[in-house]
């Protein structure tokens, strides 16, 4: 780590380590909005944000790339907690046809369309574990639950995932 | 399809969804300085706003003429005081007028005459 690197607020945290973990925070972040790209890069700076003002305190435990990751996935939550009460709002007043269908990845890879098909948390794990190279306590720690849920989750998806690979 | 076959269709995945969209690190980093700094800039402001009035809240105050105080009247000096003052003072345009210029002439015996009345 430079020493003209480290941020003023958070000195644990340098420009370098962050730009290397870039392109796995931004994936990271656009699956959190459903591969939004303005979304996931508000949602990117926003957690620099938090980083540089200090409110997101780094300090060492875990590795930088797990504690970027929960700053994201904790900046997503709130940001569509507040989003899905607007939304459900505006889809009362709505006719169905103009109701937004989620965008979905364009991708034609089984594996990929078998995984985005798993509940939420399940799929998060996966996508954690899998790739993005966190281990499973890792994966827990940014999702927010126990190890031990984390494992559980980390499980089902796995067997899910070749129960629907099988029929397939 | 074992755990590494799965591990690595996901990559591939993963990769294919992602590329070409990741913004590069320097601009993401100083959009986000950027908004730092101009959120820096609406708190001053406000800062700035809520200290003038402030301000304004106690420059008023200091220039308002302030309002003769109540004042303790000891009961022994009350007692053997000559001079009184009505109560209704309070209702005067100001504290301690003198609203009689001259005696009024009430009835004509009570004009002064050197000093005793007629």
């Amino acid at each position: 780590m430079r020493d003209s690197d480290v941020l003023d607020n958070n000195p644990h945290v340098s420009r370098s380590a962050l730009e290397a973990i870039h392109g796995q925070v931004f994936g990271w972040a656009l699956s959190r909005c459903n591969y939004e790209q303005v979304v996931a890069e508000d949602l990117v700076q926003q957690a620099y944000m938090e980083l540089l003002t200090g409110k997101a305190q780094f300090d060492g435990r875990s590795s930088l790339k797990t504690f970027v990751f929960a700053v994201v996935q904790n900046l997503a939550r709130s940001r569509f907690r507040r989003r899905a009460r607007h939304l459900q709002l505006a889809q009362q007043a709505m006719p169905e046809e103009m109701v937004a269908t989620p965008i979905e990845p364009d991708s034609n890879d089984a594996v990929w369309r078998a995984v985005q098909q798993l509940p939420p948390r399940q799929r998060d794990v996966v996508e954690l574990v899998f790739c993005r190279d966190l281990s499973i306590e890792e994966a827990a720690k940014v999702m927010g639950v126990s190890t031990g849920t984390g494992r559980v989750h980390y499980d089902r998806a796995k067997r899910a995932l070749r129960k629907r690979l099988r029929d397939e | 399809m074992n755990e590494r076959d799965i591990r690595q269709a996901l990559k591939r995945g993963q990769a294919a969804v992602e590329a070409g969209r990741v913004p590069a690190f320097d601009r993401v980093w100083s959009a986000a300085d950027q908004r730092l700094a101009a959120r820096r800039r609406r708190r001053y402001v406000a800062v700035g706003f809520v200290a003038a009035l402030a301000v304004i809240a106690v420059a008023s105050g200091l220039l308002q003429p302030r309002q003769p105080d109540w004042e303790y009247v000891d009961p022994e000096v009350f007692a053997t005081g000559t001079s009184w003052h009505a109560p209704s003072d309070v209702l005067l345009p100001e504290h301690r007028i003198d609203i009689y210029e001259e005696i009024p002439v009430l009835i004509e015996s009570t004009e002064i005459d050197g000093g005793t009345l007629l």
